[in-house]
């Protein structure tokens, strides 16, 4: 008996030393590239958000089929493929030929390493993130959820005009596939037909690395060698030759200086102001309601989150107090008494699914915010539904203006009505989510849920009962963590709302349709 | 922060008492020793990575835990032990609640593998096979109030022990702890880059100590310094000014005393009193605490 639990122990100790059973986590998107559900072949003639026109960038007219110039591009190419590496092959595969996707991906990969806040200095101070030296510490940008929205609202707008306008070049010029002029050269992926003068992947390309790298200038170098591997992928994917891409690239620079033009003036370099400012704003809420928030943190935080993020121009929104929420309850008042009690009935008596709801949807610090997950879904959503790169940046650009849109809004409230959280008004009040450094009404979850829920399911009918109800349970979440009362959701699932039927009056008059 | 991970399963067991996975104890066969343990421990400092900080939203973290304990001798040789703390958290300042509930079932059997008698001495070699698993389904990615770490430990652990009759001893004891996974509530999580998953891979560790001790009064009375060590094989830090999560990479360096008085010799009613305070460590709480405990001792078959 002793012997064998002796040879049992050794046989423990090897599996225990030899036996590592975790398989590899899941660190993106798994998706393949996939044949388009519609090629989109009108989509140059679709209505541009930033550009005035389809030819406003102007790209030279490519080599004709046949031509010495391009079948040396096309011997080039056939090169390339032939030495590709297994490096570039495992790049060809990553990219695919929707990679927006990617693209979004590394953009909430970035939002999530920057939505850190400052910590306070040893003096009890904070210092703030200053975009004109974003090396100092604390790294700039602290990637908040209006900057995350904001972010992904350029990126996704200039990546879509740049598709509109290949669009319209392919159709223009009409220049087939590498794969389809030779029939030595083999698509990556599936082989469906789109021209490729100028490359969409290299306005993609183009496009996303000057948007980010102007949103996170820490980063430039990482963008830059990833927008490398991607064009340089392009042409060993068998989908394009070199002055496809060049064409491409022109046209990203360019429509990424006009969104960028238009980043530089919309008012968001006021959002975050000093305390005199913010306290002029504070003062004023309490002359016109009687109440105040203060922010409850140790050290305490002399300044709310960007105050005037409400006054950052809109995309879709014709003036942001359209869109502006009803007075909320006055604090002590019976009816903010009865969201107050509910927060205490949650606080003592959490059921494990509303824990998990509060959770789910935390979406704080260190993650990619309510904009970042809502892209998420979006991207879920477009890969099933195999849409076409420029229909894919449709769904991304109307979505993340909505959002940021809805988030303009909701800051408007949140710092007209300067409401306090639970924590300042219900006494020994302790919650389970961290309570942000705004404002309480209306909550930032319902309002920009709502909004992306209401541009999804313009697109996506099919799924709308689903979005709407993700976006209850966003807005829920933040009740059942204790740090909203239920009337801030339920006004910022309103205003969410309001602000996404904007969003999708101007889809409906794109021509997309 | 962090403070669950630790005494987590083994962690705490380590320095508790007399018959537990680590010292150089055994129980004779047809006996069983019932214990409890009350341990109170606190920190006001943590590491976050290797930096040593406070944090005004914290304050003082406190954990208290109650833990009953069985341990009995299968055969003179083997012993099974099975463990099952119940642990309380709170901080003093800040705004977020504290958690309390049952942590993880502990199961351990430990062989005694060599005892060789010499003429002034004895030298003393066990193995300790050691299994935890949650027994609640508290949530570990609410750190630093999360009870543990919420995943299954399967540890292996080797100790050696040179007693001279006099009553002086040296123990030295290493195991490795393969830890699993455990499941967040969010299904996207950053660990140096990007997880669209809610499965948090918990890092094994290395976990070492020494202890330097004496008998006295005819056997009835236990004295014993210890250094304990623990450092996960992986792992990645704490961010700047962020909550800690299950895939950090724990270090700590812990010293401690303890004591262990038995009423009578070779059974019956026992105390044991232990204090440990971590003097260096990463990604964790910097903990001190004490540890009152009884134990009773009887001949059950």
């Amino acid at each position: 008996m002793k012997i064998q639990l002796r040879y049992l122990f050794l046989l423990v100790t090897i599996l225990a030393f030899t036996g590592s059973c975790m398989e590899d986590l899941p660190s993106q998107l798994e998706y393949e590239g996939y044949e388009f559900a519609d090629l989109d072949e009108g989509a140059g003639e679709w209505k541009l958000i930033l550009m005035s026109g389809n030819e406003e960038v102007v790209i030279p007219a490519p080599a004709a089929v046949g031509s010495a110039a391009l079948n040396q591009e096309l011997q080039d190419s056939k090169t390339k493929i032939a030495n590709a590496t297994d490096e570039q092959r495992k790049s060809v595969s990553y990219w695919t030929n929707n990679p927006l996707i990617r693209w979004n991906e590394i953009a909430l990969e970035l939002s999530v390493k920057y939505n850190l806040i400052p910590g306070p200095n040893a003096d009890g101070t904070y210092t703030l993130p200053n975009p004109a030296d974003p090396s100092a510490t604390p790294n700039f940008p602290f990637a908040h959820p209006p900057y995350i929205s904001r972010m992904l609202a350029y990126l996704s707008v200039a990546q879509y005009d740049g598709l509109i306008t290949s669009w319209h070049y392919k159709e223009k010029f009409g220049r087939p596939a590498p794969y389809v002029l030779d029939p030595q050269i083999v698509s990556a992926y599936a082989d469906n037909g789109l021209n490729s003068y100028p490359s969409d992947g290299a306005v993609v390309a183009i496009t996303s690395r000057e948007i980010l790298s102007a949103m996170f200038p820490l980063e430039k170098e990482y963008l830059s060698k990833l927008a490398d591997e991607h064009l340089e992928s392009l042409v060993i994917a068998g989908i394009n030759v070199t002055s496809d891409v060049e064409a491409g690239k022109l046209i990203g620079t360019e429509v990424a200086k006009k969104a960028l033009a238009r980043a530089a003036n919309d008012g968001m370099k006021n959002a975050q102001t000093p305390k005199p400012k913010s306290d002029s704003i504070k003062n004023a809420a309490f002359q016109r309601f009687g109440w105040q928030w203060d922010n409850q943190e140790t050290p305490q935080r002399p300044v709310g989150l960007t105050p005037l993020f409400g006054k950052v121009k809109m995309w879709n929104v014709p003036n942001v107090e359209v869109v502006r929420a009803p007075v909320p309850p006055t604090p002590g008042s019976e009816e903010f008494n009865k969201d107050a009690q509910e927060l205490q009935r949650y606080a003592d008596n959490l059921t494990q699914d509303q824990r998990r709801i509060a959770n789910f949807w935390n979406d704080g610090l260190n993650t990619y915010s309510p904009p970042g997950h809502w892209n998420r879904f979006a991207k879920e959503t477009v890969v099933k539904n195999r849409l076409s790169p420029v229909r894919t940046a449709r769904v991304f650009a109307y979505m993340n203006m909505a959002i940021v849109d809805a988030g303009i809004s909701c800051w408007d409230t949140k710092y007209y009505y300067h409401y306090p959280r639970p924590i300042q008004t219900i006494p020994g009040f302790k919650t389970i989510l961290g309570t942000p450094n705004f404002p309480a009404y209306t909550s930032g979850h319902s309002t920009f849920s709502s909004a992306a829920a209401e541009v999804l399911s313009h697109f996506f009918p099919a799924d709308a009962a689903k979005f709407k109800n993700w976006a209850d349970e966003a807005a829920m979440s933040r009740v059942y963590g204790g740090i909203h009362y239920r009337f801030d959701a339920e006004e910022g699932l309103k205003q969410g709302k309001a602000v996404g039927a904007y969003s999708v009056a101007k889809a409906q008059l794109d021509q997309a349709d | 922060m962090f403070l669950g991970l630790l005494f987590a399963s083994l962690g705490l067991m380590q320095l508790t008492y007399a018959q537990t996975p680590t010292d150089g104890l055994m129980m004779p066969k047809g006996e069983i020793c019932i214990a409890v343990i009350y341990e109170d421990a606190n920190w006001d400092h943590y590491w976050e990575g290797t930096y040593l900080r406070t944090n005004g939203n914290i304050g003082t973290f406190n954990r208290k835990m109650l833990m009953p304990m069985i341990v009995g001798g299968i055969t003179d040789k083997i012993n099974v032990i099975v463990s099952l703390p119940y642990v309380k958290t709170s901080a003093s300042a800040g705004q977020l609640t504290g958690v309390e509930g049952f942590q993880d079932f502990g199961i351990s059997l430990k062989a005694q593998l060599v005892e060789k008698t010499m003429e002034k001495s004895k030298l003393m070699v066990f193995s300790n096979l050691s299994f935890s698993t949650p027994a609640s389904n508290y949530l570990s990615d609410y750190m630093p109030f999360s009870l543990g770490f919420g995943a299954n430990e399967l540890g292996l652990r080797a100790i050696g022990q040179y007693e001279l009759n006099k009553g002086p001893y040296l123990r030295g004891s290493i195991a490795y702890l393969h830890r699993g996974a455990t499941e967040a509530e969010r299904d996207y999580y950053y660990q140096d880059g990007s997880y669209y998953t809610a499965t948090m891979d918990v890092p094994d560790a290395w976990n070492a100590q020494l202890a330097l001790g004496s008998w006295f009064l005819d056997k009835k009375l236990r004295v014993e310094a210890t250094l304990t060590l623990l450092n996960s094989t992986s792992g990645d830090d704490i961010r700047a000014y962020n909550a800690p999560q299950p895939t950090n990479k724990v270090e700590y360096d812990q010293v401690g005393g303890f004591a262990q008085y038995y009423l009578k010799k070779g059974g019956g009613l026992g105390f044991l009193a232990y204090y440990n305070h971590m003097f260096s460590g990463r990604n964790m709480g910097q903990f001190s605490g004490y540890g009152l405990g009884l134990t009773y001792q009887f001949k059950a078959f």
